[in-house]
This record gives structure tokens, sequence and C-alpha cells, in this order.
């Protein structure tokens, strides 16, 4: 795919010839996350982008946040052309937006195991545009690292924090209902939509009719970007993926071209025998 | 009244207190605050009251041609925002000394940067504890009435705003580089390391504020970004918490409830456009 020295979730230092760090993360970052920890002399604090609702949460079912962690890369994404007539996916694309992201998110899981986590929660996937850089956008992973109290290990098959695009409240939820999440997984698609020849548009004009191509690479884009996405939870051996959401994106490529991206937290049953509280059920007086 | 005259008049109103000698006098007066009937009602149930709006405002200048004749970070502009946030706190806490409180919540922070000067605004609630005579001086905090309450009866405390900035030039790609990149499916080493080691550096800055206020922990982080000053190629990093620190020897629980509201609106059906794609 590329000869970057920034793969494997490492920022490159080129201009300084410094001792590795921990992770190849850049120095700024491990300062900053060596500043979190408790040490002797030194007493380490959280920093968490978690509301105090989320926070409380959190503590409640026995975790306790880290540190606000982030990845993020700046990607320059490639050319491949478009047949005006023919939907196809773009897989060029395709690899740079994935790609890019994985990226970004290889670095904020990095800098949670440099703080010891179990895992991420409230993980939020952002692109940027600049002004100063055409066909490159910038790729942005941050979310809350936390660690359970009582010393358990919740790292997924890899050894790895897992990281969840869930809300304290969606997280807490969860570990009600017995279930651990195992990592965020995402699949994506970029897909070019054909235009209608004048035969198609013609035949269709004030006729109640389904417009076949359409449908079909729409429907054909969301089911590869979902399909991908189930794959990396197989991968971790999840029994399911909660909170899927699928979006739909023009990003920078005009009208005929979408990427589709589907994420979700992958979750798997955790040990012993879990009874599910009865709901309680309220009507709230704010209107 | 000569315009002279009236700008000198609205300084000194700006640098004087809302209600000069207010409680210390004695004269019972009303309270003023931007919080809603819940947030009162929520506020009085804890022991707290609010007692005025308060507000503190900093202007602090940045050299001129930095942002011309800088490369990577701009110092002058983070510190410029820092010394502003610290003054500016320091307005706001002078504000609600006065008016008789002993923390602001629910502050509101505007950051404003241009090429000569950041500005700071906080405004806020001061609160105290009702039916208590003296008032010491106890916390800022961006935190909402509802998160106060439910903060301190998990036993944690805000302490402060923690906060830090970071200003970054991109850096530009040499023509070789820039040739070598085209139609190609790679990363941007040095634009992503130099926008990196911004965000880092905007969160360190957060946390050694945190540090200072002897906080355990900054919760609510909001990380806000966005182009600064003239230049596209200036890029801000604000990072803007609230520092907390355990009062009680353990965490308290707050066992909460599963709960089912009844009247959320179902969503039956969804229409999205999708104009740019279904267009001809």
């Amino acid at each position: 795919m590329t000869e970057s020295p920034g793969q494997g979730g490492a920022v490159p230092h080129p201009e300084e010839g410094t001792a590795p760090l921990p992770e190849g993360l850049p120095r700024d970052a491990s300062r900053r996350l060596a500043e979190l920890e408790d040490r002797p002399g030194h007493k380490g604090m959280f920093t968490s982008d978690l509301s105090v609702n989320e926070f409380l949460l959190i503590k409640e079912v026995g975790f306790h946040p880290l540190g606000f962690v982030m990845g993020s890369s700046i990607y320059h994404l490639g050319i491949q052309t478009r047949k005006w007539s023919q939907s196809q996916e773009l897989s060029k694309l395709t690899e740079a937006m994935y790609e890019a992201r994985q990226l970004a998110m290889d670095r904020m899981d990095a800098e949670a195991t440099e703080l010891g986590a179990d895992g991420v929660v409230g993980v939020r996937l952002d692109v940027n545009y600049y002004e100063w850089g055409s066909d490159t956008a910038e790729f942005i992973a941050v979310g809350t690292a936390i660690k359970a109290e009582d010393g358990h290990s919740y790292r997924n098959l890899h050894g790895k924090p897992f990281t969840s695009d869930l809300s304290g409240q969606d997280f807490w939820i969860l570990m009600q209902t017995g279930h651990v999440p195992l990592g965020l997984v995402m699949g994506t698609c970029v897909y070019h939509i054909a235009h209608r020849g004048l035969g198609q548009t013609l035949r269709s004009t004030g006729r109640n009719v389904e417009l076949p191509n359409f449908t079909q690479a729409l429907y054909e884009a969301r089911e590869l970007a979902m399909t991908r996405m189930q794959d990396e939870a197989n991968e971790l051996g999840a029994t399911g993926i909660v909170g899927v959401r699928l979006e739909e994106k023009s990003h920078m490529w005009g009208d005929h071209t979408i990427e589709f991206l589907s994420l979700g937290t992958a979750v798997a049953r955790s040990e012993g025998e879990h009874t599910i509280p009865h709901p309680k059920t309220i009507i709230s007086l704010d209107g | 009244m000569t315009l002279r005259e009236e700008v000198r008049q609205a300084v000194t109103a700006v640098a004087s207190p809302a209600h000069p000698g207010s409680d210390a006098a004695g004269a019972p007066r009303g309270t003023t605050s931007d919080l809603t009937i819940d947030e009162t009602l929520l506020l009085h149930s804890a022991g707290w009251e609010p007692v005025d709006l308060v507000y503190g405002i900093s202007w602090w200048s940045i050299p001129w041609g930095v942002w011309q004749w800088t490369t990577g970070e701009v110092q002058e502009a983070s510190a410029a925002f820092t010394g502003a946030v610290n003054h500016a706190v320091k307005q706001l806490r002078q504000s609600c000394e006065q008016s008789g409180g002993s923390g602001v919540l629910g502050v509101e922070v505007g950051v404003r940067v241009s090429s000569h000067h950041v500005s700071i605004e906080l405004t806020g609630t001061a609160v105290r504890r009702t039916g208590a005579d003296a008032h010491r001086f106890e916390f800022v905090s961006d935190l909402s009435a509802r998160d106060f309450v439910l903060l301190t009866r998990a036993g944690w405390w805000p302490l402060g705003l923690a906060a830090g900035a970071s200003f970054v030039i991109a850096p530009r790609r040499t023509a070789r580089e820039w040739a070598a990149q085209q139609g190609q499916n790679v990363e941007l080493p040095n634009l992503t390391q130099a926008l990196y080691l911004a965000r880092e550096r905007a969160m360190e800055r957060m946390q050694q504020s945190g540090t200072a206020m002897k906080a355990e922990g900054i919760v609510a982080v909001k990380l806000r970004e966005g182009k600064a000053s003239s230049s596209a190629r200036v890029i801000q990093f604000v990072a803007i918490g609230t520092g907390v620190h355990l009062r009680t020897s353990t965490h308290r629980s707050v066992s909460p409830e599963m709960v089912v509201p009844l009247d959320e609106q179902v969503r039956v059906f969804d229409v999205k456009s999708l104009r740019s794609a279904a267009s001809e």
C-alpha cells in the first residue's frame, strides 16, 4: 500500500536522533502521558473528556479513567479514475480511508497502552479538511483510557486495550447486561455510483419505477462496508456488534462518489451469571 | 456628555462590582443567575444557592509579526493565552468574592484569537452555601449546576478551570515531496507530526494547570480546534476542563437505576436527504 514511514502506529521523528520511544509515540506525547502517571515524588492525575454523568457511571462499574488519549494522521488520498456510466468500488480510496483511520486508532491505542489502560471508551473518529491541503485529510481518533480498579484485565485477544465508541451511559448498561466490549470495529467502502444514461432517464420520466442501478449500487456499497465490519468483529472473537452506525459522506469527491462507513463496538459475553435488572418506567415532567 | 467621558464611565462601571458593598452592608438584595428553575431547585436541595452573575474578561496582546516570522509552534500566542486565562479567572474570582459567593458554576468560556491579541471572556453564576455566614472562595468550574450536584454527591469537588492552548503553523511540503505524493495514498509525516504535537502540547498545558491547582483529575475536557488569525495555515488547539479532587476518603457510589422514559418520541420513519448522490 504505502511506503510511508508512519506505518504501524508510529509518528516519525525525522529531525532528531533520539532514542527510540516506547510504542513509537512522539516525545511530547510520552511526556504528557508520563505526567499523568503516579510515581515517587509526583502525584499523577487523570484527564477525561467524559461528562460528569459518564465519569460517575464508569466509576460505578469499577473502572477509573486514566487519561484523554488521541491519535491522528494527515493523509494524502490517491487518485482513481471513475467511469461515468459504471458503478464500482474505488478500492484505492477505500484503502486510503481505512488505512488513515487505522493509523489514527493505532496511535490512540499506543497512548492507552502506555498508560496501562484496559480500554478506551467514548471513542470519536473525525475527519478534518484544511484549506492548505488538496486531496489531504486529517483523521483523528480521541477517547478516554480507563482501567479496572480490581486489577482484572479487560484487554482483548491481541493483548491490546479494547476500544469502544459507546458513551459512559451505554458502557454502564452494557456491563449491566453481562457483556464486555472487545474493540471498535469498522468497515468502509468508497463507491462510485453510475450516472444514468439518456435512454434510462427518458424511460423513467413521469413514471413510477424503481431505479435499479442506483438501488443496486447503494445496496452493494452498504453491504460491503457492513461485511468488512463483521469480519473485523469475527477476528476479535465477538458474539455481536452493538451501536452500529452507518454513515454516508461524499467528502470532497463530488456528487456520485460516496463513502459508506459502518462503525460499531464488538462485544462478547463475560463469564459468570448475570441477571439484567428490571428497568423502571418513568414519565419525566420536562416538556 | 463627551465621548471621552462616556468611555471613562463605561470603563469604571466594568471595573467595579455590580453590587458594591452588597452583603457586607447587610442590605437585602435579589439574586441574578442564568440557571434554569430546575438547576436552582437542585442547588437548593444540595444546600447551595445562586448569588450573582459574575464575569472575568482579559485581553492579551501578541507581539507583532510572530505569525509571519516563526515556524512550528507560536509560543508567544500560547503564552498570551495562558496569561489571559489566568487573569480572567482572577477577575472572575474577585467578582465572585465581592458578590459574596464561594464558587462559580456554569462558566462559559469565550476564546477569541486575532493576529494581535487573545481575548478570554468568562461568565458564570456565583453560588454559596445557604445559611453560612463566612464564604471562603472554593472553585471556578464550567460544569452545570446539575453536574456539580452529582459530582459532590459522589464525593468529588471542582477546583478550577484547567485550560491549555497551542498555536501551530502547518509546515509546507517541499516541491519534491509534493510531486512524489501526487496520486498516491500516503501519510504526510511532517504535517501529521506538527499537528499531533500541537494537540499534545495543548493537553499537556491543561494538565499542568490542573497539577498546579492540585487536582486529582480533569473532567469534561473539551478540545476545540480551528483556524486562528487570518492565515489558514495557523491552527489553534484549545483544551478546557474542570479540575476535580476527592474530598471524602473514598469515592461514593451514586447507585444509578435503569429507567425507561415513556415520553420519548418514537422515530418511525427516517427521511434523509442524499440529494448530492441521487440527483442527476
